[in-house]
């Protein structure tokens, strides 16, 4: 290492190192709705959150934390599975995680410009691992690779000042327990594809008996999907309802909160987790592997031993009803 | 004008699973030109603001059986669509292998001719190809420019000559696919490339607009020409630091050139090169890439063929 020893003073605020740059690509590119997307950052002890943010409608965040503690079991599951009794396991993300801010530093950045320059980072034939330090001379985000011998990746991103208006996404609970159904990603993905002819509105309902989700998308003529928890236990594999509700949501942002996840992702098929809160707000949950990719370790019962995981969280405002 | 010609198994071979498939991504037309020891394909040669792309095969790399003549010392050049071409080259081959059952016995024709065709009342300049197949011969027409006249040649020939230049100092690019995977991925994200050559053995690739710079630096290349070695007190910099200091020292020069062009360059890695050289020209004329072909199963440059692009230099200041 070239690096000399940090004054105290000068420490940056971060300097961290990834050995999996592609995991960061992906989860980052789940939350890239668009080509020109303004996104906040905000560095802690406890790890790195992106916030994008759309139309005050639709919020969503990436989280990179230092250390993930991991249950293999679905959250929430009705059925007691064979993984559920296997024990919490703590994975730390980062091989190198140092924090020298006070506070929670905060800064706005390019979603795009940060994608596309983390994806030079994990062309083939360089080394996977990255170092990002936070703030350069000039305020910049920092990256580089490290580990290759004879060659280099080096970037320097603009920063923002970021916006002091705070975007106001509280979510809280409906009732005494959570209205929540987790769908394996790729159903719901497709779901949310085949919804797109209907056009503007798609009607989210949970029914308690028989336990059922249903998306039903209504514009130029209607689509109805149902996700019935007994008859399709491999696709929904969770479900949580009370009582019964219903809202409606703009297609476009129930869109953004599926159509980005990239292909080795949704193949993946982790479940993803979809709760209903206070006044209707739609939470929607993802896992992103940042695992350093090895030899594909699926079992028989297509089940993924837990690993290094990115949480993204979106949040859905509901339409309002007239 | 007369050229007739038998391409040979390595020639069909050479020209249609790697130059031809290399080319054809180069761009629309390109010069064929033809002489009595070697036979050229040139790109952007004479009309000048793209990729210059510059392959020589000596003539007995491709043919056997070669005959040509004209009244302009033996010399043919004429232009070409580099994908009609190409579909002839792979259709030809697909026919021969079809028929012979794989026999290399079978050979495929190439000639200069000069046809009328349907509903025309001049006479029109192809590239025949000719391959005969067990009971039937196929013949595709490949249409092609009126020759070159004597001056036109001239001018060619000038300005292939000028074009072999070579630039003081050369890296060597071991593998190609790491700057070519590096660099298709920077073009999200800028369209200037700013290439930066050392004697030191430094190759550094950046783009830099108002919100980023992103570059990928490699070091220790091996170098021909002007070399020299690198300062100890800069082992420590970083890539920008160090570059600009060789070039503060004149160890280094740097220019800057389109990402698109860039690109360009790399599709020759279709023609499977062994290595590839990285130089700039005197007075930073142009962007050089030289590539190497080895003898198969050897150590030892391939002399019977050469392939090299020159990139125009952007005027810096200029996007």
């Amino acid at each position: 290492m070239n690096s000399s020893p940090a004054i105290e003073s000068d420490a940056p605020d971060l300097v961290c190192q990834l050995d999996n740059v592609q995991g960061m690509v992906d989860a980052l590119t789940c939350v890239r709705w668009k080509r020109h997307q303004d996104a906040l950052v905000e560095l802690s002890e406890h790890g790195i959150v992106l916030i994008v943010e759309e139309s005050g409608c639709l919020q969503a965040k990436v989280y990179l934390q230092r250390e993930v503690w991991i249950s293999p079991k679905p959250s929430n599951s009705i059925h007691q599975t064979v993984e559920s009794v296997m024990l919490y396991v703590c994975e730390k993300l980062f091989t190198k995680y140092e924090y020298g801010a006070e506070g929670r530093p905060r800064f706005g950045i390019s979603l795009g410009l940060l994608v596309d320059c983390l994806n030079t980072f994990s062309s083939p034939g360089h080394s996977n691992t990255i170092e990002i330090k936070y703030p350069g001379p000039d305020m910049e985000l920092l990256l580089k690779s490290v580990d290759t011998l004879n060659s280099c990746i080096y970037s320097e991103i603009r920063t923002r000042i970021p916006e002091t208006s705070e975007w106001d996404y509280n979510f809280e609970q409906a009732g005494t327990a959570p209205l929540t159904f987790t769908v394996k990603s790729a159903a719901l993905k497709e779901a949310i594809d085949d919804l797109e002819w209907p056009g503007s509105s798609v009607q989210i309902s949970l029914q308690k008996s028989p336990p059922c989700v249903t998306l039903r998308g209504e514009g130029h003529g209607d689509l109805q999907i149902d996700f019935m928890y007994y008859a399709n236990t491999d696709l929904l594999l969770a479900f949580h309802c009370d009582t019964e509700v219903s809202y409606g949501y703009k297609y476009k942002f129930l869109k953004a909160t599926t159509a980005n996840i990239p292909g080795n992702v949704a193949r993946e098929n982790r479940g993803s987790k979809l709760t209903i809160g206070r006044g209707g707000m739609l939470k929607v949950q993802h896992l992103v592997s940042v695992a350093k990719a090895l030899a594909p370790q699926v079992e028989s019962a297509g089940y993924q031993p837990p690993s290094r995981i990115a949480y993204i969280e979106f949040f859905v405002k509901p339409e309002e009803t007239a | 004008m007369k050229f007739k010609a038998f391409l040979t198994e390595n020639g069909v071979n050479l020209l249609e699973k790697r130059f031809l498939a290399a080319f054809d991504k180069m761009g629309k037309t390109c010069y064929l030109f033809l002489t009595k020891h070697h036979l050229f394909f040139l790109h952007n040669l004479l009309n000048g603001d793209g990729v210059q792309c510059i392959a020589q095969f000596r003539i007995d790399v491709l043919f056997d059986d070669y005959r040509i003549s004209s009244q302009n010392e033996d010399r043919i050049a004429f232009s070409l669509d580099v994908s009609l071409l190409y579909r002839a080259v792979k259709s030809s081959v697909s026919i021969c292998t079809e028929f012979s059952g794989g026999l290399a016995s079978n050979r495929l024709q190439i000639k200069l001719v000069k046809k009328l065709p349907s509903n025309c009342t001049q006479p029109m300049p192809f590239l025949t190809f000719e391959t005969k197949g067990y009971k039937s011969a196929v013949i595709q027409d490949v249409p092609i420019s009126k020759p070159l006249s004597r001056s036109q040649v001239v001018e060619l020939q000038t300005a292939l000559d000028s074009a072999q230049d070579l630039p003081p100092t050369l890296v060597q690019v071991q593998d190609p696919n790491q700057l070519l995977n590096f660099v298709d991925r920077m073009k999200h994200v800028g369209d200037v490339l700013n290439v930066t050559i050392s004697k030191h053995g430094d190759l550094q690739v950046q783009t830099s607009t108002t919100l980023i710079r992103l570059g990928s630096e490699f070091q220790r290349l091996s170098v021909i020409g002007d070399k020299s070695q690198a300062p100890a007190e800069d082992r420590n910099l970083s890539a920008q630091a160090r570059s600009e200091r060789a070039i503060a020292r004149g160890d280094a020069q740097s220019v800057q050139v389109s990402v698109k062009h860039f690109l360009k360059s790399l599709q020759c890695h279709l023609t499977k090169p062994d290595s590839a050289f990285y130089g700039i020209a005197p007075q930073g004329a142009c962007l050089t890439v030289i590539f190497q072909f080895m003898v198969p199963g050897t150590r030892q440059t391939d002399k019977s063929i050469s392939l090299h692009c020159r990139l125009p230099v952007l005027d810096p200041g200029s996007n």
